[in-house]
Formats: structure tokens, sequence, C-alpha cells
């Protein structure tokens, strides 16, 4: 071959060096002087050609025993240092180049190209193995713990071998092999990916699983699910995408983005698929919280996988994200509403014991106390949907929940009214709004709730629990103090001992009654009591020491039940709630009580 | 079941036959399909299949909502077929994420077959394409022989996850393990045969007095859903397909029913062929591209160069089928992955709209505090 090579090479210098003979001769017509020369750039050509191959030939020979000795090796060039691998990556430039280089050449020597394709295919298929090698071997592990203060600045691989990774993607590129690189790097990602699932450790639960699973144990994988969240979206994410494109990032834009969305779309779609089931269950109030927690939190990384998933490779993630947010949007305004339904269609069967405050009082107070943390929230949810205030709370000041609490609480308020008619005794109706009204209060003077309640509404509920501690007051203690009273006519009167006599037992009769129902009653809080207790104190007592006083002379003894000590002490058993009786036998079992009631 | 005037009644019945009808149309039209793109169980077909799903499940919807007082699903037999059906819903969303999953599977094979596209699609074949074609249809072939086990990944042979192992095999038919297909996928002991079954047992056709009211409709969404999801699972890669039931107790007297029936025959028979093998599901465009695949790969183990110019023309052939196929494949599969999103979507929207009708019943029944 080589001979018959050189052997045309021969004939070439001699038809060339004949050609110009004849073409400097004069006897040749100038139409055939121009052909002859023609005709010898022709040859020229050829032969550099010729002498193109032979160097193309060598060189493919000396790459083809670098990249051939390796593929015999059982190592991996990158384990033997940066020589080893510059070495290779040399080589394989060649092959590279010599294949272009025959492509581009007129003369196609068929075998010379396939040797070089060949040879450079295992090149590719080891530089493929030696890509899975080190994405594998440098992979750097990160504990969830350390994310915490490092978003963003994660390197996901070992950023000592980026340059050899870039070098890699750029000799597969030149050589057409991208197909093979992007998938060998996106699976290797998409494994580390799913280890990563792991260390978060999030299990794979079908959706039935999780309609299924109950309380504590749903609240424990719903938190490691919101932890997950963070994390994968405000610093893998974000390291993985940069890690794409410091490898891919020379090319076009669409290969680094593309090879993100391939890694992370099936992880992602994963990872909102539990989101998707929680989303699903059902809508008591008590999970209200749950979706709130849920909704705040893809609320904030919105904007993450907004910047994250931009392009159109991401678009379905994107969508998909946010179709979530939406759901829990949905959700939580839907069990808000239940929640206001219940309130609102809490049975009254049973008169609550006591007239004390009751449960659903401290539910609802408790439940929006919490509610209150998560304004933010709430406020973006509800924002077109503030009821109208019937009250005139309304002022521009308000706290934009305000409206929405204040309907909550009117609709409390409507219900206790419907509880407290169950009470025969008006008296007793008033002590049990008074005090609910009261705990309302206290309830929306704490913290949180008092900027969303605002003074006039705090003003007012004060006005009404007093309102009703007056009424109280009248009806069970107007009668009394009237039987106390002297009309203006019998000041003097001293015939009127049967009628003293008569005030004092009706008297006595109403105040022990009242003390045997009353004692039973309840107010839980101490300072109100207190102010309800002096309250009647001060009107009873006082009256009481004047009736007395007034007519010391006229009432026996015997008529007295009472001293106004005994009254003022009496009063202090009131409200309690733990029912007494006053026995009118002998003294020393009045003393008995007496000590007893203290 | 009685209506509360003879003309609402009338306009019930019509609905409820057009209801029948319409099925009966839509799936019929399905059975008919046999030119691309749309041909039988084809990627076009399949995105065909689910739009009328949607069309059905609307129509399901405002047959049974609209206009309509909550006591009327809330009471027997409703009150247990229903929450029965959205029982149903929850098992299917199951099958449509394993189903979503086997579609990313079937994209991975896609990228395999453009290198083989890239390597065979010259005009000079030479050892090196020949060689870089043969790595990829081994990657691809075992690929699609493998999904079913648990995510793809099998015990030895070709596949492994510790990359770079080595061993006496043939070097170009052994580096599959770069290419294999997703792990983690549905829950470890999920099943999608065993869904499929658990979705069909206590679908029973109503009977007697039953069979004319708004028991009907369910069953007829009831059945829509399962035989849809049934061919999903049979056409695309899924977790665990073994034991995929291939007998449906379809009632056979009722009109609707008869075109989803003669599909279901179709699919079945189709199925139990491939069963055996291992498979990578009905998919049309699989099923060629495996034989596509293997005929590619005999060509490339058989291969000397320079090729016979006779057999380059064959090879030719088969490249540019496998190209049309991957065109195919690059149109439709994200448009039928976005689909099946659609359909998870919208059956819960579904349920959670019966659910909220069903809790409107349950508190008119409950006295006023």
């Amino acid at each position: 071959m080589d001979d018959h090579k050189s052997e045309d090479q021969h004939l070439v210098a001699a038809a060339q060096h004949i050609l110009k003979a004849l073409a400097a001769s004069k006897a040749v017509s100038d139409d055939l002087r121009k052909t002859l020369l023609d005709f010898d750039i022709h040859l020229s050509a050829m032969s550099i050609v010729e002498r193109s191959i032979k160097q193309l030939e060598r060189k493919i020979k000396f790459a083809e025993g670098k990249i051939m000795t390796w593929k015999a090796k059982n190592s991996m060039i990158w384990d033997c240092g940066s020589k080893e691998s510059s070495e290779y990556l040399e080589a394989v430039s060649e092959i590279q180049a010599a294949v272009h280089n025959l492509q581009s050449l007129n003369e196609h020597d068929k075998e010379l190209l396939g040797r070089a394709n060949g040879i450079l295919q295992v090149a590719m298929a080891k530089l493929e193995e030696e890509l899975v090698h080190i994405l594998v071997k440098h992979k750097q592990y990160l504990e969830p713990e350390s994310f915490a203060n490092e978003a963003g600045s994660v390197d996901l691989v070992n950023p000592a071998l980026i340059p050899d990774l870039k070098s890699i993607a750029n000799v597969m590129f030149g050589s057409k092999y991208h197909q093979e690189f992007c998938q060998t790097f996106i699976s290797s990602r998409r494994d580390a990916l799913d280890e990563f699932f792991v260390v978060l450790e999030i299990e794979r639960f079908s959706n039935e699983n999780v309609m299924k699973m109950e309380g504590n144990c749903l609240n424990r994988e719903i938190k490691k699910w919101i932890r997950a969240v963070k994390i994968v979206f405000q610093v893998y994410l974000v390291a993985e995408k940069r890690l794409c494109k410091q490898i891919l990032g020379d090319f076009n834009d669409s290969v680094y983005q593309f090879c993100f969305a391939e890694i992370t779309l099936s992880f992602v779609l994963k990872l909102l698929n539990f989101g998707e089931a929680v989303a699903m269950g059902n809508r008591s109030p008590e999970k209200l919280f749950c979706f709130l927690d849920i909704y705040e939190v893809l609320e904030n990384l919105a904007v993450y996988v907004d910047i994250l998933f931009f392009e159109e490779f991401g678009s379905f993630v994107r969508d998909e994200f946010h179709k979530l947010l939406n759901k829990f949007g949905e959700a939580s305004k839907f069990t808000f509403l239940a929640f206001k339904n219940a309130i609102a269609n809490d049975p009254s069967k049973a008169r609550f014991p006591g007239g004390g405050v009751h449960h659903l009082t401290k539910y609802v107070m408790n439940f929006i106390k919490t509610l209150a943390e998560y304004g933010e929230a709430l406020n973006l949810l509800l924002a077109d949907e503030t009821p109208a205030d019937p009250e005139g709370n309304d002022d521009d000041d308000s706290h934009p929940l305000a409206g929405e609490f204040w309907s909550v609480a009117a609709t409390l308020e409507s219900n206790l009214i419907s509880k407290s008619k169950l009470y025969k005794d008006v008296a007793l109706q008033h002590v049990f709004m008074m005090n609910n009204i009261h705990y309302m209060v206290q309830k929306a003077k704490s913290s949180e709730l008092s900027l969303v309640f605002g003074d006039r509404w705090l003003r007012r509920h004060v006005a009404k629990f007093r309102d009703n501690a007056r009424s109280y007051e009248r009806v069970t203690w107007g009668p009394i103090l009237s039987i106390l009273k002297q009309e203006n006519a019998e000041l003097n009167c001293t015939s009127s001992k049967e009628n003293l006599k008569k005030k004092c037992k009706d008297f006595n009769a109403s105040f022990s009654e009242t003390y045997r129902s009353q004692t039973g009653w309840y107010i839980p809080d101490t300072e109100l009591r207190e102010d309800v207790q002096i309250s009647i104190s001060q009107k009873v007592a006082h009256a009481y020491r004047q009736f007395t006083g007034r007519y010391s002379s006229t009432i026996d003894e015997k008529w007295k039940k009472h001293t106004v000590d005994d009254i003022e002490n009496y009063v202090l058993d009131l409200f309690v709630g733990s029912p007494k009786s006053l026995h009118y036998f002998s003294s020393s079992a009045q003393i008995l009580k007496r000590d007893k009631s203290v | 079941m009685s209506m509360s005037m003879d003309g609402s009644h009338d306009t019930e019945c019509e609905e409820m036959e057009l209801f029948q009808r319409h099925v009966a149309e839509r799936f019929a039209e399905l059975l008919s399909c046999t030119d691309e793109p749309e041909a039988f169980m084809s990627i076009g077909w399949l995105r065909k299949l689910l739009d009328e799903f949607l069309c059905c499940e609307a129509e399901f919807k405002a047959v049974l909502l609209m206009g309509r007082d909550p006591f009327q699903i809330a009471k027997p037999p409703l009150d247990k077929l229903l929450p029965e059906l959205l029982d149903r819903i929850i098992k299917s969303l199951d099958v449509c994420n394993a189903v979503s999953l086997g579609i990313d599977s079937l994209r991975n094979i896609q990228r395999l077959a453009e290198i083989v596209l890239s390597a065979l699609d010259q005009t000079l074949i030479g050892d090196g394409q020949v060689r870089r074609a043969k790595k990829a249809l081994s990657a691809l072939l075992s690929a699609m022989l493998h999904e079913d086990k648990d995510g793809g990944i099998t015990k030895g042979t070709e596949r492994s996850r510790s990359f770079g192992r080595r061993g006496n095999k043939d070097k170009d038919r052994s580096a599959a393990a770069p290419f294999r297909s997703l792990s983690w996928t549905m829950p470890k002991n999920w099943s999608a045969a065993k869904q499929i079954h658990a979705m069909s047992s206590n679908l029973a056709a109503p009977r007697g007095n039953e069979s004319s009211g708004l028991a009907l409709p369910v069953f007829i969404m009831n059945t829509v859903l399962v035989f849809v999801l049934w061919t999903l699972v049979a056409a695309l890669p899924c977790q665990e397909r073994n034991g995929l039931g291939t007998h449906f107790q379809m009632p056979r007297n009722l009109s609707w029913a008869q075109p989803i029936t003669a599909l279901q025959e179709r699919i079945s028979e189709e199925w139990k062929k491939k069963e055996k093998k291992g498979t990578v599901g009905l998919l049309e465009e699989m099923q060629k591209m495996e034989k596509i695949a293997q005929w590619l790969l005999d060509f490339a183990d058989s291969f000397q160069f320079p090729a016979e110019a006779d057999k380059l023309e064959e090879v030719k052939a088969q490249v540019e089928e496998l190209a049309d196929i991957c065109r195919k494949m690059e149109e439709g599969l994200e448009p039928l992955q976005l689909q099946i999103r659609e359909v998870f979507h919208r059956v819960v929207r579904t349920r959670t709209e019966f659910l909220h009708v069903l809790d409107q019943a349950a508190k008119l029944n409950i006295p006023a505090s």
C-alpha cells in the first residue's frame, strides 16, 4: 500500500514537472497554458492531501496507542493523576481532529476514517465510564443540618473536579457524543438526588397510605416533608443547577437547562405528591393549622421555584408547584369556613352547669389565638373575603384580619346566646354571658389578638360583660333589695312590726334561696368574681345594715338570722361553684358553716 | 328514586340516556382508530383515550350534580356507591403516579434510541458507529425488558448499581449501567396489578329498579375509570404489573358497554401474548421499537466492515422508522404526561366536590341548634 502510494507520488511529481515545463514552453497557446497550470494546481492539491493523510495516519496511530492501552486496563484514568488524564484527553482531541480533517478532505479514505471513528468510539466509551466514576467518587454528601446556614454555597460535587468534568464534556461534545454525556450525567445526578430522599428520611407513601394516616403519624411525616421541601428548593436544587451550569455552561444555555430539568423533574413531582395527598385529607377545623403551615411554607418557596424552573423546560414543575400551593390555599379557606360553621352549628342541648365559661368559648378563643400567628398567610387567603362588620367596629386602622376575627367572635356570641337561653333562670343567663364574654375579652387582650381585635372591639365587649353583670344584679338582687327598702310613710311607724317581721323572713328566705342556688354558680375568673361579689356586697350589706340599724329596736333578734358580717361573708361563697346552703338551726351550726365557707 | 315532578324526571332520564350514548360513542371511536397518528395503543391513541375519559367525567359530574338537591345523591343506593367511587378515585391516583413515572422510563428509552440514530444515521457506517449503536441498543432493550421489577433494579446480569464494574463480559454490551431506569418509584410493595384488581372488585352492575336511577351513571363512571387505568397500565411501564387481570366482569347486555368490552378484549389478547416475556408494555411505539432494536442489534452483532449495500439499505429503512418513532415520542410523551396529570387533578377535584355535597346533605339532617 505504501509502495503503491509512493509510486503514485513519484508519478505525480513527474507529471507536475512535465506540466510546468510544457507550460513554460513558447510552443503552447495561452489557453493550453492555462489548462496545464490548472492541472498542475490540481495535482499539487492531491499531493498535499497525500501528505496530510500521511500525517493524520501518524497522529491517529499515536493516539490509538494511548487509547487502546487504557481500554485494556482495569483502572480509571482520573485516579491516576492529572498527567495521565490530560494526555488521554489530548489523544482524544487528536483523534477528534483527525476525524474532522478526514471528513473535510475531498479524498475520502474510508478505511482510515473508519479506523479513526472506531478509536474515537472506544475513547468515548471510556470517557463515559470515567465520567460516572468521577461523579460518584467525588459526590459530596451533605447533612441537612449543615444546610441551614449555607444556602446556595453548597457543593454537590467536589469543586476541584469541575475542570475535569468540563474537559470531558468539551471533548465528548466536540466528538458529537453529547447525548452519551448528557444521559450519563443526568442518570448519575438523578441517583444522587434519590439518595437525598434517604438522607431526608422521606419514605414513599401511596396516596392511600397517607389518607389513612392518623394524627401524630401524619404530623410527623408532614414535619419531615416541610423540612425536606425547604432544603430541596432553597439549597439542594440551587446547587444542582449551579453544578449543571458549571459543567455545561460553555455550550448553548439550553443544554444545562435541559439536563437540570431532566435530573429534577421526576424527583420534584414525587416530592410534591405527598403534599397532594395531604391536601386531599379531611377538612376538619383541627387541620387548619396544618394546612396553613404548609401553605405558608409553599408560599415562601414559590419564588425559589419560579427562579429555578423559569425556563420552558421547567414549566411543568412550576405549574404543579403553584397548583399545589393553591390547593393548600383552598383547603385552608375551606377549613376556616368549616371552623366558623362548626361554631355556628355547635349544638346547644344541655345546660352548661354553673354558668361558667363554655368549652366552645375556650376552644374558639384558643383556636383563633393560634390562628393569629398565621396572620400573613391568612391575610393573603382571606383578603377578598372579609365580611362586613355589622357592629361597626371597622375603621381604617383595623388589622387586615380584624373583620374575619370579629366575625368569628360574633358567631360565637350568637351561639352562646342560644346556649344561655337554656337556663330557666334569667340571672344565670346573664352570668353565663358575662363569664363568656369576659373570657373572650381576656383572650383578645393577649399579644397577637389585641392587635387584630382592636381597641374599639375590646371596649365594646368590656361594656357588654359589665352590662350583663349589672343585669344579673338587677334580676337577682333587685327584688331582695326592695324587700329591705322602706317607704317613707312607714319610717316611723312602729306598728309595722309585723311588716318588719315579714320583711326579715322574706329577706332570709330570699337570701337563703339565692345563696343555695348561686353558690353553685361559677365565675372562673377570680378578679371578675371578686368584682361581682364586692358589688353585691356593697349594695346588699349596706342595705341590710341600714335596715337592721334603723329598726334595731323593733326587730327581734330571732328574726335576724345574720349579721352584716355574715352577709358579707356569705356573699364570698357565691359563684365559687360549690353549692352550699344555709341551715337555720343552732348558732353552732352556723359557726361551723361559717368556718367551712371561708 | 321517585322524582319531584314528571318534567324533571323526564329531563333526568334524557340526561342519563345521553350520557350512556356518549360513552358508547366515544369508546366506539377509540375502537375504530386504526390510522396514524392514533393507531391502536399508540401515544396518540392513549391521548385520545384520556381526552374521552375527561369528557365522560365532566358529563358524569353534570348528570349527578347539576341542579340537584344534595339529598338525592346522599340517599340509598348512592349513599354506599358514591363513597366507593371516591375510594376508587384515591386508588386511581396512585396508578396515575405510577404510570407517569413509567413515562419517565420511556423518555429514557427515547434518548437511548436517539443515540442509536446518531450512530447509524450516517452515510458511512464503520466499526465505531456500530459499536456505539450496539451499546445504546443493549441498554435500550435491557431497559425495556426490566421495567417491571421494583423500578427496574434487577439482581445481577447486565445492570448494577456499582458503576464502573468490570467483568469478562463483552464490554460493549455490558456498560448499560449508566442508562438504567429510575429507582425509587412507588412504595415498596405497591403493585399496579393489585391496585387495578382492588379497584375492579366489588364493581357490580346495578340490578332491578336501581338500574334506571342514579346508580347507573355511577356504575358507568366506575367502569370507565377502571378501564382507562387498566389500559394505561397495560400500555406503559409501571411498577409490578405481573398478574395484571385480563378478565373483567363486564355487563354483556348493556349497549354502552359494548365498545369498552371490545377494546378490553383486544387489549387482553395482546397482553396475554406479551406477558410472559416481561414487557415494556403494549404501547405501539415501544412494540415497534423493540422489533427494530432487536433487528439492529442482530445487525450490529454480525457486522463486518464494509457492509453490503443492500444490507445498508435495510439498515437505513430501520433507522428511518426508528427516527419516526422517536419523533412521535418527542412530540407526544410530554403532552401525555401532562394529560395524566390533568386526569389526576380533575378526579381529585371531583372527589372534593362530591365530598362537599355529601357533607351538605349530612348537615341538613342535623337539626339546627
